[in-house]
């Protein structure tokens, strides 16, 4: 029996990491001990990512993002980057205004969602895909959450009953196949193995066995499990005891993880669903630096909150502090309207 | 109660009304928003809201910001995954899905990613999301967007949510799942279904104020105007209460119908 071929999108290539290299690097270098992996944001970007890496970056636009990390990415000038792009938005602007970015598999990019679009983000998009230096491979939310998932299940592919009826198609790396068994037209999406994964979680110990304990998951399992490096960062340290107690509640075990950061708040301004809310005002600032097309208030805008600062925690008294992080906690669980005081 | 109302409060308070209850519906980004959550309130439907990255069944206390914001899975009856969330749709649950976009056509098809050359853009837009596979995979999909001529053409610069794609058993062809597609539209002007012969846009009814000579004037493409078109009654104070005051309090969403 064989699979007949019935079309490939145009950007079609062999993939850069196959399940057998992935299989090679887990079996040599994926820890099988539970040693402490505790340490600072600098540190984890340091020994764990370089220029060029295939990213992967946990939550979805503006929540359950890894901001302290990424960060890290920009003062540590972290460049080349190629960006799984499923549901992106701030955290890929951050690259993407500072050029480190240079080819997105996107799902949706740049738009703030129901906060808008930020033009002069935009606009940097927009000229460095004219210009070249930036390339785009079309996906979609579904097929890059479905890419995540092959690579966690470790085979090369895996069919989708979409994207052959748009656009999407053609400029994918999708390839349409009629189906050996019913005969049907289905689409295959390569799984997408990535060099780095960034995941923001609520919870872990210091070997790196975590929970996310509210909100949606995103595609984050299929992000930590195709990775080769991962880094973690937690809102909160918890005992393994904990962990022992509620297996069940276990996002993903130790051995996936590379690097354990402590990182309280460090989705702001984004929400971490069951702990702090969206600093919309902290948006509203952004959104109003990217209005000025000559960029240069974009460019004050990163020089205030990253290149000025040498730590997160520096980041976050500049945000606010205590005060404004309070406030966020009490919106999230809808104790103070935005706006509001917090008592 | 100011009794005028601006474009969005107009499109959302329509689109709202068309909600069967008893449903699973995917709920976009944006305005889908706003209408999900108005139907909720102003009727009190036992509908199920999913969001793609995972929110299954949530309350929405306040108008969500994002996908995957808190409030898309506050008292939620599960939080899930993003595939997990596509899968369910995939696997024929969807019943609706609401979706927006930049153009539209005569068939349905919808542009949320390019205006103009792909390789040089005039404008980049987010790109699908999660409308490719929602379009793809609703047995109804329903459309909301602003009637203007610019946006309802002839033909759209990029397709990347799947109308009926160029007529009648096209989406089949392709090997998309059979018996789903465009089910309304829901502009500033009226309501639209599709021909069930040729699967292209006609009339189905017209806003408060709005000729047929009207919506011609500003579509793009030639529409197929059935022998009686339906008149729609205005929003009632009751429904512009509930969305002002209880689903988008702050206008966020409403405040762009000002422009």
């Amino acid at each position: 029996m064989e699979m007949k071929i019935l079309e490939k999108g145009t950007k079609f290539q062999e993939p850069k990491i196959t399940p057998n290299d992935f299989r090679e690097w887990v079996r040599d270098k994926k820890p099988r001990v539970m040693k402490d992996k505790v340490m600072d944001a600098k540190t984890a970007v340091k020994r764990f990512v370089k220029n060029g890496d295939i990213v992967s970056i946990s939550g979805c636009s503006f929540v359950r993002i890894p901001v302290a990390i990424l960060h890290e990415f920009l003062r540590q000038g972290i460049r080349d980057l190629y960006v799984a792009g499923g549901t992106r938005s701030y955290d890929v602007n951050m690259l993407t205004d500072n050029g480190r970015v240079s080819h997105i598999d996107p799902g949706y990019i740049i738009g703030l969602e129901v906060l808008g679009i930020p033009k002069m983000t935009r606009k940097i998009v927009e000229q460095a895909v004219t210009k070249g230096e930036l390339t785009l491979t079309e996906w979609d939310n579904a097929s890059m959450a479905w890419r995540h998932k092959a690579a966690a299940m470790g085979i090369p592919f895996i069919p989708v009953r979409h994207m052959m009826g748009g656009d999407g198609f053609k400029y994918s790396g999708a390839v349409k196949v009629e189906c050996p068994f019913t005969k049907e037209k289905v689409v295959l999406v390569p799984a997408l193995y990535t060099d780095v994964a960034l995941i923001h979680v609520h919870e872990s110990d210091i070997y790196g066995n975590a929970r996310i304990t509210s909100g949606a998951i995103v595609e984050d399992w299929g992000k930590v499990r195709g990775a080769k490096r991962v880094i973690l960062s937690t809102e909160k340290i918890i005992d393994t005891e904990e962990i022992r107690k509620q297996p069940s509640s276990t996002f993903v075990p130790y051995f996936y993880v590379d690097a354990v950061v402590e990182a309280k708040y460090g989705s702001h301004p984004g929400n971490m669903p069951g702990c702090y809310y969206v600093d919309i005002e902290h948006f509203n600032e952004y959104m109003k630096a990217c209005e000025d097309m000559t960029g240069k208030a974009l460019k004050e805008y990163y020089d205030k909150y990253v290149f000025s600062v040498d730590t997160f925690e520096e980041y976050l008294q500049k945000i606010g502090g205590e005060k404004k992080l309070k406030y966020l906690e009490d919106l999230e669980f809808l104790k103070v309207k935005p706006g509001g005081n917090s008592q | 109660m100011n009794e005028e109302y601006n474009a969005m409060e107009l499109m959302t308070i329509i689109a709202s009304r068309d909600i069967e209850d008893e449903k699973i519906i995917y709920v976009g980004t944006g305005i889908p928003m706003l209408v999900t959550s108005l139907a909720q309130k102003t009727r009190n439907l036992k509908i199920t809201p999913i969001f793609e990255v995972g929110g299954i069944g949530p309350e929405m206390p306040t108008l969500p910001l994002s996908v995957a914001c808190s409030r898309t899975t506050w008292r939620a009856l599960r939080a899930a995954d993003s595939s997990e969330a596509f899968e369910i749709a995939q696997a024929g649950f969807a019943d609706y899905a609401f979706l927006g976009g930049a153009q539209i056509d005569k068939y349905g098809n919808l542009n949320s990613t390019v205006l103009g050359d792909y390789h040089a853009p005039k404008v980049r837009f987010p790109g699908s999301g999660g409308a490719n596979a929602f379009a793809s995979f609703a047995w109804k999909t329903m459309i909301i967007m602003n009637h203007e001529k610019r946006r309802f053409v002839e033909k759209v610069d990029y397709i990347t949510s799947p109308g009926y794609l160029d007529g009648a058993g096209a989406r089949e062809r392709i090997g998309l799942p059979p018996g789903t597609g465009p089910y309304k539209v829901y502009s500033t002007k009226g309501t639209f279904d599709f021909d069930e012969k040729t699967r292209r846009m006609r009339i189905f009814a017209l806003n408060p104020g709005v000729t047929v000579e009207d919506v011609i004037a500003n579509t793009g493409f030639e529409l197929v105007i059935p022998s009686k078109v339906r008149d729609t009654d205005p929003p009632t104070r009751e429904e512009l209460r509930i969305l002002r005051d209880e689903v988008d309090p702050y206008r966020i969403i409403l405040g762009r119908g000002e422009a």
